[in-house]
């Protein structure tokens, strides 16, 4: 249930990003960016796990014994069908991914900057071009 | 003692982006900054010089920054990246200090220098860095610098302010797309393998593909990376935001652009496709070889048409980032060599070809060609120098291009891709017809006056603007001459591409700390 209405929500904003960069006025395109770069923001969150309850803190030991609340690195074993470094992979998942929201901040704070320099970029071209309409800004022949 | 000789990738990207800021502190002193960029920028291409020889004698390097092993970020400096590492090292140097005359002093001083450090830190890491999020980041690194640069003022403003806001507006909307679509496929990689080290997601991937288990949407995941590498290197159904940038930009950065920032797309399609996605190669191969095709086609049949110089420049690129990608769609040892030394020599030529149309806009004042005409009498040596260009992009014989396009239609003739080598070599006629056609309409015919070149024609063109295209010039004529070199370690790199064992090895085989 959870994870449907998760993706029906990124579905969603990525269909109203699309809609948005395509319309005639530069705002409106900007706009558009900036709800598609959440959309994909929402899609890297969605690639971590959840459901796990443990705070993925490698210690020494290795997670086992006493500091039972960590995780532990699993070498790589790939017979053993162990693909991530801290989630047994066919085993119940009991760590939080930590990596997603290192990525999605780093994305976001990206994003932050290139919509404050298009930002800028369209209050110039509104300057130059006295417009916001899209089918002016054609002085240039790609 | 820190030994500074195992610290090299880190010092290539970290010393660029510590003289951005410094740059910026500086900007009230435009005589320190000129020294101190200049300073950096040689000492990072003899530093990338080092790289290439260690990596060339010891093997590659990789270095763990904050030591995470292959769950941190990792710089690996292989052949190839080490190559392109020093191609962007000498490229840049010579492109600073042919702005110190070009650009405006108060865009030179207040934003020029940070930028450009930047973008060629953006340029370092995203060649160093064996990490495909870091990668996405460095993208974002050298696409703003890279906007900021478009816009920077030249002396004698021949390009309208207008046309550099429409020009970036259309880049950066059309390069946000790309790296969104980027970033849906570097999230799916992740949910796919659990891993972002790229060495560490070819391991996984086939593995996968080794047990029958390839899942569908890694044919997905890599089809993005043809759009996202396809934007950057601007080849065939998304070249339409490059005629209008580069021409726009100014000349130094016009030069960085097609010479190096083109060829970024083509290193993450070398890296992300022979390490990766060796697997959907076979798929992936025809595709990229019909779009390398096409734009090749589009290329050259726009550059014909062209009146400004720069344009006509600028739809050449297109049409020989096409043939670059062209031999790496072969596949095969001597096709990827061929795309190399293609790549190197065309970023050296073209790059030496946009600083020469500097010159040679800066004394007419314009960049119509039709407005200009025997400029052999009135510039001598700047005819001579774009001649040398436009015969090693033509192709002719003494020069580089003639080697790069030998040993392409070589390769392709072995594979018996005919077909390809066919339209390959009609359009490489198109070539030689675009580049004397310029040549003719600026450099022959009726002599105009000097006078009538427009009121920036008395700035000419000085000591520092032509020491750079000399020195690029020399380096075409070499490795037309003495092409060995190049070619010997163009093949060592491909290689190393396409035997990803000692890669995957260099990285993974390390401790945690």
């Amino acid at each position: 249930m959870n994870n449907t209405l998760l993706s029906l929500t990124i579905a969603i904003l990525f269909g109203i990003g699309t809609f948005l960069i395509l319309r005639r006025d530069i705002v409106r395109v900007i706009i558009g960016l900036g709800v598609l770069s959440h959309a994909v923001n929402l899609l890297i969150v969605s690639t971590g796990v959840f459901s796990g309850t443990k705070v993925p803190i490698i210690t020494d030991d290795g997670g086992h014994g006493a500091a039972e609340a960590t995780g532990s690195i699993f070498t790589d074993s790939l017979s053993q069908g162990i693909l991530a470094p801290i989630i047994e992979a066919g085993h119940h998942v009991d760590y939080v991914d930590p990596l997603v929201q290192a990525l999605v901040l780093t994305a976001i704070v990206i994003s932050l900057a290139t919509t404050a320099f298009i930002l800028i970029l369209a209050y110039r071209i509104h300057e130059e071009y006295g417009t916001t309409d899209i089918r002016e800004l054609r002085r240039l022949w790609g | 003692m820190i030994s500074l000789s195992t610290h090299i990738p880190i010092i290539l990207i970290a010393t660029p982006i510590l003289v951005a800021a410094l740059m910026i502190l500086l900007r009230k002193q435009p005589g320190i900054q000129k020294v101190l960029s200049v300073a950096v920028s040689f000492v990072m291409l003899i530093l990338s010089v080092i790289l290439l020889s260690q990596v060339w004698s010891g093997g590659i390097q990789a270095y763990e920054v904050g030591e995470w092993g292959k769950y941190g970020i990792i710089l690996v400096a292989d052949l190839l990246s080490s190559g392109m590492v020093v191609l962007t090292s000498f490229v840049s140097f010579l492109s600073l200090i042919y702005s110190l005359d070009y650009i405006e002093r108060k865009s030179l001083s207040a934003s020029y220098y940070p930028l450009f450090s930047l973008l060629v830190a953006g340029l370092n890491g995203s060649f160093l860095t064996g990490d495909i999020f870091n990668l996405f980041v460095f993208f974002e690194l050298l696409l703003l610098s890279s906007c900021g640069l478009v816009i920077a003022n030249e002396q004698g403003g021949v390009t309208k302010s207008s046309d550099k806001m429409e020009a970036t507006f259309k880049y950066l909307v059309l390069n946000m797309l790309s790296s969104i679509v980027m970033l849906i496929a570097v999230s799916s990689l992740y949910a796919t393998t659990g891993t972002l080290n790229m060495a560490d997601i070819s391991v996984k991937l086939s593995a996968m593909s080794a047990a029958g288990t390839l899942p569908w949407y890694v044919f997905a995941i890599a089809l993005m990376f043809v759009v996202v590498f396809g934007n950057k290197a601007a080849i065939f159904p998304l070249h339409y935001w490059l005629p209008d940038v580069h021409p726009t930009a100014p000349s130094p950065i016009s030069a960085m652009l097609s010479g190096v920032l083109i060829k970024v797309g083509a290193y993450g399609m070398l890296r992300v496709f022979f390490l990766i996605f060796i697997d959907t190669l076979d798929i992936f191969k025809p595709v990229i070889m019909y779009l390398a095709l096409a734009t090749i086609v589009v290329g050259a049949i726009s550059a014909v048409a062209q009146t400004d110089v720069k344009r006509l420049l600028a739809y050449s690129s297109v049409s020989q980032i096409g043939y670059v990608f062209l031999g790496i769609s072969f596949g095969s040892i001597y096709g990827i060599t061929a795309a190399l030394v293609y790549l190197a020599n065309h970023a050296v030529a073209k790059s030496m070809l946009f600083l020469t149309s500097g010159g040679i806009i800066h004394h007419a004042g314009t960049r119509d060609m039709r407005k200009m005409g025997g400029m052999v009498d009135s510039a001598p040596l700047m005819s001579l120098l774009f001649l040398v260009g436009a015969m090693s992009i033509a192709g002719m014989p003494p020069l580089g291009g003639f080697i790069a396009k030998l040993s392409l239609f070589d390769a392709g003739i072995g594979e018996q891709y005919y077909f390809a080598i066919g339209i390959a070599l009609f359009f490489a006629i198109f070539t030689l017809f675009y580049m004397f056609r310029a040549m003719l309409l600026m450099f022959w015919g009726e002599k105009r006056d000097v006078e009538k070149y427009g009121e920036y024609s008395h700035h000419g063109t000085s000591l520092l603007m032509t020491l750079p295209i000399v020195v690029l010039a020399l380096t075409v004529v070499a490795f037309g001459i003495y092409a060995e070199p190049l070619i010997a370690l163009a093949n060592a790199t491909a290689h190393q591409i396409l035997d990803p064992q000692p890669y995957i090895d260099a990285v993974l085989m390390r401790v945690v700390r």
